[in-house]
């Protein structure tokens, strides 16, 4: 690395660059090269398919056959059809209650991981494990933890004296599962709190403790404000995964015979789960990409909010 | 040092920038079947069958390449209805055969997924007619059944004599009987069910048979609000009220999976389920202590009783395959005879030839065999519809049985709002 540096330091000078120059040419020349993996990658893998679901959305395409231009009939169909409403209310009832969720279990987590107890780098490692997990592998586990009969849920609630409910058969409890099954898997972000807790500078815990604040005070105006950016990201990203959630859904839904599902009364069917049935199981690729560009619309909306937020509740060296 | 630098540098990148490109090219380039040096045309026979079921059909394919030296058949489990349907969408498919219900032709057809049998010199004239309609579309042929289903009314003898109950003969008997077999524990919950589901849907698609309704009209074409539909949506949603849909939900939130150990039929805790021919191989090898019998679905009337649905596992040639002549040969094959009688036997199901149907004497040992053989011949069996549709209408369908089960919704209201979806649905 160091002897590219030099030997091109060494044979273009600096001074010597001008446009249209022929080294500077093939310097760029080679530059496009070395980057083309990457270029065209990008133009084969992310652009060319970008472009075309744009297309793909104002056609009726199957797949196998010539796309033909319908104009916006897919999105007016779109907007007088129930299921499109019913996924899209699922969605954001997910995303509503399990984001803000996602990231409460995750702080508290940290903070239970951040303790100096005996034994912290196995409760880290237990914690971190079901996000190693493949998801389709958790998903039809929770399928039988979720059980009424053989289940471990509901067994559990049992000593208690609680009747569990039927979680995938009645409508008011399939999304209440689909959520556990996702917090399941909150390692990961847990363990991106637990390096953020760790960053918070001790002297300022020492100060607000000199200043007479409790616990609850420290965390308010010490460790809130100061993992704020990382709280930032957390929300960006866990909302992202909410919005575009399918694999839980998918598999806690499944029927025999591969039968297009989507829970009792459709209470678990999302919107990538719909777009999914258009797109591959009623081969409306049209319809679908419509649907996925209004996912695009809506996931970025919902971004840019989060984000012009931010400036009132993220901590920053400007803010 | 200079140029000599810039031309290494250069090359290495326009190489590792060629290998980019080229390394996926050539993985995405598949052998597939190609002729080989003597004559011999292989082929790949994709499957959606496991297990078991792929171990017998793995018998017919070595007794099919051993028999001949025209085409060689590799089989390949691959139970992925997707991967399935992606590989066909290719220019150059990645199979030359493969199976699939006979549901989806119609849609799969009209789509150019399917290649046509019709031109092959494959026999058509033998097969049990009514396992041939859902095989064409426009008029011509483009899957053909290697088996046929038929599904009646399974039940638990043990069970019924215990309760004193009687075989029912009429839909009110059949209601009655489900509630006499209902048991609930001391704070209500179900122990065991007196009529339970086993596939989506189909459960209310043939009790609405049995009331004179149909989903379909002649042409295939969706017909939710039809009289006897809503006569047997109301019909079945008084006989889950009078049980409690809450209680059935948590009930059936407990199935263990279907023709396991735990299937609730299986180990004893439905009395009552409308289900197929199948079971009768199932059945032996996982409960073989349970006595069960099988009846035909009483009908609200006379003239609709012994109702049956009828479904077809086909096998079709995909419009991408490379090697359609020599896996036509091979499809012949699979639906003459010996092939076919060695499949339908080692999987339980019904041979879709009316010879080996007739000569059931090779079906003897398969429990309840007969029943479920002679339920074809019903002049109220009937087929669903394998329109362009058919796949939408049935995911709305199921929805709206969900919404009548859980008493959300009225018959008449959950009907009508799949009947407003009709207009929407693939043409």
């Amino acid at each position: 690395m160091s002897l590219r540096r030099s030997a091109s330091a060494q044979t273009i000078p600096s001074s010597a660059r001008k446009p249209g120059d022929h080294s500077s040419r093939r310097a760029l020349w080679l530059g496009l090269a070395f980057a083309s993996p990457f270029i065209i990658g990008f133009l084969f893998l992310f652009a060319y398919p970008i472009a075309a679901s744009a297309f793909y959305s104002f056609t009726d395409f199957n797949l196998f056959q010539t796309p033909r231009w319908v104009g916006l009939d897919n999105y007016s169909q779109m907007f007088g059809n129930p299921t499109f409403w019913q996924s899209l209310g699922n969605t954001l009832y997910l995303t509503v209650i399990g984001v803000p969720l996602a990231i409460i279990i995750s702080l508290a987590g940290a903070h239970l991981l951040n303790f100096p107890v005996k034994g912290q780098p196995l409760y880290r490692a237990l914690v971190y494990l079901p996000s190693i997990v493949p998801i389709v592998v958790g998903g039809y586990l929770w399928r039988w933890l979720l059980n009424t009969q053989y289940g471990f849920l509901n067994y559990f609630l049992g000593l208690f004296g609680i009747d569990g409910p039927a979680w995938l058969q009645e409508p008011d409890w399939t999304k209440p599962a689909i959520l556990l099954m996702t917090f399941w898997t909150v390692g990961g972000t847990t363990i991106i709190y637990l390096a953020a807790l760790k960053d918070v500078p001790q002297e300022l815990y020492e100060a607000a403790e000199i200043d007479g604040a409790g616990a609850w005070r420290r965390f308010l105006n010490v460790t809130w404000p100061m993992i704020s950016p990382v709280t930032l990201f957390q929300v960006i990203v866990t909302l992202i995964a909410f919005l575009q959630i399918f694999t839980q859904p998918f598999i806690l839904a499944q029927q025999r015979l591969n039968t297009p599902s989507a829970g009792p009364g459709g209470s678990m069917l999302t919107f990538a789960m719909s777009l999914y049935q258009n797109a591959f199981a009623f081969l409306k690729m049209g319809y679908a990409s419509g649907m996925a560009w209004i996912l695009f619309v809506l996931t970025l909306v919902i971004t840019l909010i989060v984000l012009a937020t931010s400036k009132k509740w993220v901590h920053s060296a400007n803010n | 040092m200079k140029s000599k630098w810039s031309r290494r540098a250069r090359a290495t990148a326009l190489s590792v920038s060629g290998l980019m490109v080229i390394a996926p090219l050539a993985a995405c380039s598949t052998g597939g079947g190609s002729d080989g040096s003597q004559g011999t045309t292989t082929i790949t026979f994709s499957y959606l069958w496991s297990g078991p079921e792929a171990e017998s059909l793995e018998k017919i394919i070595a007794d099919y390449n051993a028999s001949q030296s025209e085409v060689k058949v590799i089989g390949v489990s691959s139970p992925d209805f997707q991967k399935q349907l992606t590989s066909m969408s290719s220019s150059n498919g990645s199979f030359d055969i493969s199976d699939n219900f006979g549901d989806v032709v119609g849609s799969w057809a009209s789509k150019g997924i399917l290649a046509p049998l019709d031109d092959y010199n494959i026999d058509m004239s033998g097969f049990v007619p009514s396992s041939l309609t859902q095989m064409k579309y426009e008029g011509k042929t483009y899957s053909l059944p290697i088996a046929i289903h038929s599904q009646l009314l399974m039940y638990n003898k043990k069970m019924f004599a215990d309760a004193g109950v009687q075989v029912p003969t009429t839909m009110d008997e059949l209601a009655d009987a489900a509630l006499a077999l209902t048991k609930t524990d001391s704070d209500g919950n179900i122990t065991q069910l007196g009529l339970g589901e086993a596939a989506p849907g189909a459960t209310q698609r043939m009790i609405a048979a049995a009331f004179g309704g149909s989903w379909w009209d002649k042409d295939g074409q969706p017909t939710p609000l039809n009289d006897g539909n809503i006569q047997a949506m109301t019909w079945y949603q008084n006989l889950v009220n009078k049980i409690g849909p809450d209680k059935i939900a948590k009930f059936v939130a407990g199935y263990g999976q279907y023709q396991s150990d735990q299937d609730p039929f299986f180990s004893g805790k439905l009395a009552m389920r409308i289900d197929g021919e199948w079971n009768g191989v199932g059945i032996p090898k996982v409960a073989p202590g349970l006595e069960w019998g099988v009846i035909t679905i009483p009908g609200a009337s006379p003239q609709y009783k012994d109702t049956t649905e009828v479904t077809a596992s086909t096998l079709f040639i995909p419009a991408n395959s490379k090697h359609k002549e020599a896996a036509a040969k091979f499809l012949a094959y699979m639906v003459s005879p010996d092939a076919m009688k060695a499949f339908t036997v080692a999987l339980g199901n019904m041979p879709a030839l009316t010879s080996l149907l007739d000569s059931s004497a090779d079906y003897s040992a398969i429990e309840n065999f007969s029943a479920f053989a002679d339920a074809l011949k019903s002049p109220n069996a009937y087929a669903p519809s394998s329109a362009v549709s058919a796949g939408e209408y049935m995911t709305d369908l199921n929805k709206a049985f969900d919404s009548i089960a859980s008493g959300n919704e009225t018959p008449k209201k959950a009907l009508e709002q799949v009947e407003s979806r009709v207009s929407s649905y693939s043409k």
